[in-house]
């Protein structure tokens, strides 16, 4: 058997021991199939990127289906595209299983839980292995139903049916999108083969129509997947799910489908220039979007969730500029420490049972000193602070950005600063000051066992290197990662050289972007260190504004100035987002939908009468409505 | 045609069963006869043999719907345990044997070859449905299906005989090809406009049974109201049996007129898959949705048969055999699940009966999911591929013709994915009663046959593919 | 060869045209009861009217088949009809003793 069969089967294995016998199968045996597992399955993936040549390959499993002239087969593509996930998914994934050992021991659906854990890892392998659309569609569909189970794992939670009903519907528009695509894509090209799609579409000209289309469905989909505006709302409510959840699913892999898919299509979205500036503008609205709602929120899961709908964001954007290679390392770094800041945020919760709310927490570091320290590394390598993970990644979207459209630029950066500070606020809020909860809590606190510290420990150390595996020329670097990955863009390079063209751009205004993003970093940094912990200002809850007048109102001018200035237009931003765009737009629009499907439905249901004579009056007009219409020429001559 | 046969004589070989002291050979013995006609069908594969003057025609096309058909009759007949609430005066012979003579009414219309045969068939197939459908005497409401069943359904044969009246009448002859001959042999006086009205009548007959919309408003009363496990077998073998001729008469006799029903086809799928599916998310019951479902399906399938192109034989084929397969399975989990806590006597229906089946029983709950993410054609199950095969005729055809109902299907694929889940949703997440629920070997036998069967088909769909 | 029939026949008494505007007149009255009335007799009365138009027209047009295809066929709708009709009253009698009614918009216990 091949090695590369054996990486998604692993996985399929472990759902199917523990999705069996979890009731019988002891919790220490669940937890080391569980996770042995999806080691395993890293070991596999590690060897065949250690022994890769370069070269991609199809290994066909078995011929699927005929129809037609469409042959279609159960493969896996290995590539450096595919690799690169496959490491991602893999390596994130077996930390995070181990991590759910420690976090999920004293829940009573521990075998549920690994069960759904490894159907999850398998469908997502499948997703980023397949060799055709239709693949890449069961992965996709396959990661929504585990998304959907696991959200709702602990269903105790009243919240839990909308959540999970939102989540549905934003993804099943999404879906939607998605399937079109492929049937376009059948029609035009009569394959579903990346390799057979791409080499016809190699032969278009850009700006072609029915490309247009095709990626714009596909992003339909990827908004869907992804979060991004109008279809991002699903992604903060899902955190009713478990922690380790959130890190795996909602930060690490499945949300970044919508990009994998992306640049897998790179050539058809090379292609279609419009859909690469709606994806650019989009991307962009959706990350100042999430850092502003981030800024104001109390719920240490919420601010990650908006900081995730944030990055994703960025990742967009990276797309929109055709910077493929950034944003998939984009996706690398904020696998590491958006999984790390997740896991963290749960070992955080564990040892104040249970408690998200960051304003009762404070003054953490010392109960929990090896959590606030790979905390605190991840907050800065998602701020974007040199040489930490996120600086190079972040920056080298922003690079691409800036040669494209300065105002793009402008606002992303400006979105950076707010990354910085909500990210800031949290950690100070979180592990500095006096701690602001209740006796018990605090008598309870206690640092999480090794399995959970093992896995952040190991995450908190590739966000501090990760962005060395593609430091930049200017800054002395191989570039490795873009290098790796060049021969996936060769062909879209072929078709549309301008695209990717980078008018050379001076080694000194390089530099001097790198110094401004660093500076609008420490900006943020800077104000959450004089609000937060020099002037130990407390969020206050919903309704209380006059509580928080009163405080601003007995300290330094600079706070009023920073208030005025600062704190409210923002804030006002932030409500206005949060409140108007969400609730009236968002849920109008997206439920909308739904609601308008139930209502018809209801209406509907009303023709069943349940009287005979009605039903057999409506055929009868059935029948003569058919003649009428068919026979219209017979009648009117 | 030997099936055809054995069929009649099984049905009433178990009439005289029926005399036995002890019921509990009926069971075995109908399975066996089944069993019987299958293997007795499958002898004439890769031969074409026409009977009776042009009467009945078999070839492997005729081979491979009957022995879906057998195939669902066959998981049927398993799967029934007691006839009615009433167990001292049913009789179980009678009701196998009413299902064994519906299924050779079901053959019947899958292979004729003269309008004669298409009308016997249906008939026979009504009839014994009729009876079935009124099988639980003691309840009002399976009392109460069966009188709606029957008059709507001979409403329906009215207009269908009147149609084939018609056609009789400008064609002067039952016979398919013949009619064929005269339809796209272009007679000199044209095309006679009785034979468009006929066409329509017949059209409208046909559509009343496979319940395609505006024809489709007896389905959800009637499958409400019936015993579940003839509502099983009725939303699984009327539909084969139904799109099979369909699909046969419009083909062989109607192609030179395919402009005209063509246009007749897509505004009826339209209405169909529209009414089907979004009156299927405001159910309470499941039994209900799985009637709207049953109608949503047929709307799939008119796809298929609105393409005509060469692959929708073997799409309709595939679809109806994932459908059959994962309806059965519902069907069957349903029946177990709301006899388990019957309100004011009645099994419950509704989707809280289904809470917390997981605990209950995980293979039960287990085979459900299956069934309902197939229905709802996801893909690596067989669903998704029925789906995929439907579609697909549909963008042969192309898109100019057939892309409005395309963009319906796939848009209305995606409400079906709601109310399917909201079951399995129901299943798994949902707290409920915590009393396990015990099986017998055979049923457990048949959930896992059929849930194998509907993962391996999403798996290797072309195993079975190579043979249709 | 399939033909296409006049409907004024040259060598018969009373005209096709008269046979089929009669059966045609049946089916609608027949149809006219299924929809207007509401006792189920009388709707399956209706019916039987509908079917015996069909057998009427099958008669009138095999009077230019040599084969005679459309009397073999009327009587196998006579056949069945009354087969239909055996198991109509069944049903309806049941009907009867559940409901101590057999008006269609009374024998609703499944309304919605």
């Amino acid at each position: 058997m091949s090695l590369l069969l054996l990486i998604p089967l692993l996985p399929l294995i472990g759902f199917l021991i523990n999705g069996i016998g979890f009731r019988k199968i002891p919790k220490t045996l669940v937890g080391l199939i569980g996770a042995g597992t999806v080691v395993a399955s890293f070991a596999c993936v590690l060897f065949l990127f250690l022994n890769f040549d370069g070269q991609p390959r199809v290994e066909k499993v078995y011929d699927w289906i005929t129809v037609g002239n469409l042959n279609l087969s159960f493969s896996f593509q290995l590539d450096q595209l595919s690799l690169l996930f496959m490491l991602i998914i893999t390596g994130v994934g077996s930390l995070i299983h181990l991590y759910s050992i420690g976090y999920m021991k004293h829940d009573e659906g521990f075998g549920k839980f690994f069960a759904f854990l490894n159907l999850f890892i398998f469908f997502m392998l499948l997703l980023v292995m397949g060799s055709n659309y239709v693949i890449l569609f069961i992965g996709w569909e396959g990661v929504g139903l585990c998304s959907y189970l696991l959200i709702g794992f602990w269903n105790k939670n009243a919240n839990y049916g909308d959540a999970a009903r939102k989540a549905f519907i934003m993804n099943r528009i999404g879906d939607l999108g998605y399937l079109l695509a492929v049937f376009l894509i059948l029609t035009n090209f009569g394959s579903v083969e990346f390799t057979d799609v791409f080499r016809q579409a190699a032969g278009l000209k850009a700006g072609n129509s029915t490309i247009l289309w095709i990626t714009l469905l596909l992003f339909v989909g990827a908004m869907g997947k992804s979060a991004q505006i109008p279809l991002y709302t699903w992604l903060p409510d899902a955190m009713a799910g478990p922690t380790p959840v959130s890190a795996l699913i909602h930060a690490a892999t499945m949300v970044t489908a919508g990009i994998y898919m992306i640049v897998r299509s790179n050539l058809l979205y090379t292609l279609a220039p419009v859909t690469l500036e709606v994806v650019g503008w989009i991307g962009l609205a959706t990350a100042l979007l999430g850092a502003s709602i981030g800024l104001f929120q109390n719920d240490i899961k919420k601010i990650l969730a908006y900081s995730t709908v944030s990055q994703l964001g960025y990742m967009f954007m990276g797309l929109g500029v055709a910077a493929y290679t950034p944003a998939a390392f984009h996706v690398m770094t904020h696998a590491f420490f958006k999984a790390l800041l997740f896991l963290g945020a749960g070992s955080v919760i564990h040892a104040m049972s249970n408690e998200q709310d960051i304003r009762n927490m404070g003054g953490l570091r010392k109960a929990l000193p090896i959590t606030f320290l790979t905390f605190l590394i991840g907050t800065i390598a998602i701020a974007g602070i040199p040489p930490f993970a996120g600086f190079f990644s972040k920056d080298e979207i922003l690079l691409h950005v800036f040669e494209h459209n300065k105002l793009m630029w402008g606002i992303g950066v400006f979105t950076s600063m707010l990354t910085s500070f909500y990210m800031f606020r949290l950690l100070f809020l979180v592990f500095f000051g006096n701690f602001r909860g209740t006796h018990e809590q605090q008598h309870h606190l206690h640092e999480s066992p090794l399995t959970m510290t093992l896995p952040l420990m190991a995450l908190a150390l590739l966000s501090a290197i990760g962005g060395f595996f593609n430091v930049p020329e200017v800054l002395g670097g191989g570039a490795k990662l873009a290098n790796f990955l060049a021969p996936l863009f060769a062909a879209a390079q072929n078709v549309r050289p301008e695209a990717f063209a980078m008018a050379e751009l001076s080694h000194s205004t390089e530099l001097a972007l790198m110094i401004g993003s660093v500076a609008v970093a420490m900006i943020g940094l800077a104000a959450a260190y004089v609000i937060f912990i020099s002037r130990k200002t407390v969020p206050v809850g919903e309704g209380q504004e006059h509580g928080l007048q009163k405080v601003i109102y007995h300290k330094y001018y600079v706070d009023e100035l920073y208030d005025a200035v600062f704190v409210r237009p923002v804030n006002a931003l932030s409500v206005f987002f949060h409140q108007v765009i969400d609730f009236l737009l968002i849920d109008l629009l997206v439920e909308g939908v739904g609601k308008f499907v139930k209502g018809l439905s209801k209406e509907f249901r009303l023709a069943q009468t349940g009287a005979t004579g009605f039903y057999i009056f409506a055929m009868v007009i059935g029948i003569a409505a058919l003649l009428a219409w068919s026979l219209r020429g017979l009648i009117l001559g | 045609m030997l099936s055809i046969i054995s069929l009649s004589l099984f049905g009433i070989l178990n009439l005289f069963l029926g005399f036995l002291k002890s019921r509990r050979v009926l069971l075995p013995a109908t399975l066996l006869f089944i069993a019987l006609a299958f293997a007795a069908n499958l002898l004439d594969w890769n031969h074409q043999y026409v009977y009776f003057r042009d009467m009945l025609r078999t070839n492997n096309l005729f081979i491979n719907f009957s022995s879906i058909i057998l195939l669902t009759t066959f998981l049927t007949v398993a799967i029934s345990r007691s006839f009615g609430t009433d167990e001292e005066h049913t009789h179980p012979a009678e009701y196998y044997a009413i299902m064994l003579f519906s299924v050779v009414g079901a053959l019947m219309m899958v292979g004729f070859e003269n309008l004669i045969m298409l009308f016997i068939g249906l008939e026979i197939l009504s009839v014994s449905l009729y009876v079935l459908t009124g099988s639980d005497k003691r309840s009002l409401r399976s009392n109460e299906a069966a009188l709606k069943y029957f008059l709507m359904g001979s409403f329906a044969t009215g207009i269908f005989l009147f149609g084939i009246a018609l056609v009789y009448g400008a064609t002067g002859s039952f016979n398919l090809s013949a009619i064929g001959s005269y339809v796209s042999g272009g007679p000199t006086t044209g095309i006679s406009p009785l034979l468009y009205v006929g066409l329509l009548f017949i059209l409208a007959g046909m559509l009343f049974k496979v319940s395609a919309a505006p024809f489709h408003f007896w389905t959800p009363d009637v499958y409400d109201g019936a015993p579940t496990l003839f509502t099983a077998f009725m939303s699984t073998v009327v539909k084969t049996a139904g799109f099979a001729a369909l699909y046969r008469l419009l083909t062989v006799s109607f192609t030179g007129v395919y402009g005209l029903w063509w246009q007749v086809l897509t505004g009826v799928t339209v209405l169909t898959l529209l009414v089907g599916n979004i009156t299927a998310v405001y159910q309470s019951s499941v039994k209900r949705m799985l009637a709207y479902s049953s109608v949503s399906h047929a709307g799939y399938l008119l796809i298929a048969v609105a393409a005509k192109t060469p692959q929708s034989p073997s799409a309709i084929l595939f679809y109806s055999l994932a459908y059959s397969i994962a309806t059965i399975t519902g069907f069957a989990v349903l029946i177990l699940v709301a006899e388990q806590k019957p309100i004011e006597g009645r099994p419950d229906e509704r989707y809280e009966a289904f809470n917390g089946l997981a605990k209950r029983n995980p293979l039960l709950a287990f085979s459900l999911a299956v069934s309902m993410v197939s229905l709802a054609g996801i893909p690596l199950t067989a669903g998704f591929w029925g789906k995929f095969f439907v579609f697909s005729t549909a963008v042969d055809r192309g898109m100019t013709n057939m892309g409005m109902v395309l963009v319906v299907a796939v848009l209305m694929s995606v409400v079906g994915v709601y109310y399917y889940f909201r079951v399995i949703i129901a299943s798994y997440l949902k707290t409920g009663d915590s009393e396990p629920i015990g099986i017998r070997p055979l049923y457990r036998f048949i959930l896992v046959l059929t849930t194998a069967l509907t993962i391996g088909l999403g798996l290797f769909p072309d195993v079975v593919r190579q043979l249709f | 060869m399939p033909v296409f029939y006049p409907l004024l026949a040259v060598n018969s008494a009373i005209p096709l045209s008269y046979f089929v505007l009669a059966s045609a007149a049946l089916f609608s009255i027949g149809l006219g009861v299924v929809v207007v009335k509401r006792n189920a007799i009388v709707v399956l009365m209706g019916v039987e009217l509908m079917l015996n138009a069909a057998n009427l027209n099958l008669v009138a047009f095999s009077r230019y088949d040599p084969d005679l295809k459309g009397q073999m066929f009327g009587l196998f709708v006579i056949v069945v009809a009354a087969a239909e009709a055996v198991v109509a009253l069944a049903i309806v009698l049941l009907v009867y003793r559940r409901f101590q009614t057999v008006d269609l918009d009374e024998v609703n216990e499944m309304k919605r």
